[in-house]
């Protein structure tokens, strides 16, 4: 048996092993390999900036625990952002488990900006029915979702005498992991009503948004964890926020990781057709 | 380094090794795992559904309010429960045609303005894109690239001459997109990993921020 034969039957366990261990020591002894930020991240991290001081930021939570690595520093990314510049941030979900996140975020990022529930950040909670949920949200927020997630009349809460409908709102962002996500806010939310929508997604769905960038529906994108990364080190750049980023953090693992894929990839492909042209 | 004592980030961790256990083979703990995420995640549904949208939206309005109007939805919700009874299960197809018929008129028209017109004014080249070299390109590539892979699944005649240089050229465009789709798949499973490991490193062991 030669080297080629002995790897296409090398035990996947040791490939599990190696790989978990260049994922481990990255985040053990960061290796400072750097994120630079590209022109989609740019162009949502501008589109929030743009939104003038005591405006309102839409973040829809459109994920759920499975996905959190990847979209959860983003949802924290953007409301840090929102809430440096005095921006207000409703927060909505069209993912019943994203619900629970959205809870976490409302408890752990408006206390570093000083913020109060009710005047400058408001989750809206979870509605079933997609369309009618966006629909109705063009129409009057308050016919949609007449209590917030904790069950305060939305007419107690003072920021939403401000908002009353989309037309309202200058820029959201879905931060989806699928679908219902930020192709029913195109659908719903941007065709009939305008709305200006940037997207966060998953890598796995990344591929599919970039159609919608392309075309100029999409108002910036931020793909995956490296996406979040970007907005993460956009943040930082402008001295927006100085607490920890996990996205970022997680960049060098990700290096790691994926020269090891292509790698084996390479490997596996020589070993194939050297193994079978021996076949032949 | 200072271990978690809080009980519930335990109760992930043994969660998560119980999950990794399947790299090494399918095991009686992963299954124990696999089971309890997926009867969590349909008591926290059917909670969720019944306190943010059933109760609010229904039971409220028609049994507390008095609003009559909401009999009409409590009905037809009432229908989709005669799945059950063979004998009246037929009562589900009300239901069904009013969803039906609702969401296609709701849907088709947003769905052709902005996966189709929108996507082919995307795509048209239009004057604007002279203005840079690059935009121009890309533009370019963006057109060949619809044109060619449209034509890939043209299937009324036979691909040969310039039929199948353009089909085959769409298999190319196919290709690197899937090869793109491919690779930020590996990024999000790669993500998906890291996630827990920060988790492992920073929730539970902390030893790192």
């Amino acid at each position: 048996m030669n080297l080629f034969e002995k790897l296409l039957k090398i035990d996947r366990k040791i490939i599990f092993i190696v790989m978990a261990v260049l994922v481990l020591f990255p985040l053990l002894k960061p290796l400072g390999l750097g994120v630079s930020s590209g022109p989609r991240a740019k162009a949502a991290f501008d589109a929030v900036d743009a939104i003038p001081p005591g405006k309102t930021l839409l973040i829809s939570v459109d994920f759920d625990p499975a996905s959190m690595p990847e979209l959860y520093p983003m949802l924290v990314a953007l409301m840090r952002h929102a809430f440096a510049r005095n921006v207000k941030v409703l927060l909505c979900g069209l993912w019943i488990t994203g619900a629970g996140l959205a809870d976490k975020a409302i408890t752990e990022i408006p206390p570093e900006y000083g913020k109060t529930y009710g005047e400058d950040v408001v989750y809206l909670g979870w509605k079933a029915g997609v369309d009618a949920v966006i629909l109705g949200m063009g129409e009057n927020i308050k016919n949609v979702f007449p209590v917030d997630y904790y069950g305060h009349p939305l007419d107690s809460l003072k920021m939403m005498q401000e908002v009353t409908r989309l037309k309202d709102i200058p820029f959201m962002v879905a931060i989806s992991a699928g679908t219902p996500g930020f192709s029913d806010w195109l659908l719903y939310a941007q065709s009939r009503y305008g709305m200006r929508v940037g997207a966060g997604v998953t890598a796995v769905s990344a591929a599919d948004a970039y159609p919608y960038l392309q075309s100029g529906q999409l108002t910036g994108l931020l793909a995956g964890m490296k996406g979040a990364a970007e907005y993460e080190v956009l943040l930082q750049r402008k001295n927006y926020s100085k607490a920890y980023m996990p996205a970022v953090a997680a960049m060098d693992s990700q290096s790691l990781a994926h020269i090891v894929i292509m790698v084996l990839v390479i490997i596996g492909n020589l070993a194939f057709f050297a193994t079978r042209r021996k076949r032949r | 380094m200072q271990i978690s004592t809080n009980i519930w980030t335990w109760v992930a961790v043994i969660l998560t090794f119980g999950i990794f256990s399947f790299l090494w083979k399918d095991n009686p703990f992963y299954k124990f795992c696999e089971h309890l995420f997926v009867g969590v995640s349909v008591g926290y549904t059917i909670a969720l559904t019944w306190y943010n949208s059933v109760y609010p939206d229904l039971i409220t309005p028609l049994f507390r309010q008095g609003q009559l109007l909401y009999i009409i939805p409590f009905a037809l919700g009432l229908c989709y429960f005669c799945r059950f009874i063979p004998k009246v299960s037929w009562f589900i197809r009300i239901p069904m045609g009013f969803v039906l018929g609702w969401a296609s008129g709701v849907a088709i028209p947003a769905y052709f303005q902005t996966n189709i017109i929108k996507q082919i004014q995307g795509t048209i080249l239009t004057p604007s894109i002279f203005a840079r070299w690059d935009v121009f390109l890309w533009a370019l590539i963006s057109f060949i690239g619809v044109i060619c892979s449209v034509l890939y699944f043209f299937f009324s005649r036979e691909h040969k001459g310039a039929l199948k240089l353009a089909s085959e050229t769409g298999i190319v465009f196919l290709m690197i997109g899937f090869g793109a789709s491919f690779g930020y798949t590996v990024m999000a499973r790669m993500s998906l990993l890291i996630g827990r490991f920060q988790f492992l490193l920073r929730d539970w062991l902390g030893v790192i921020r």
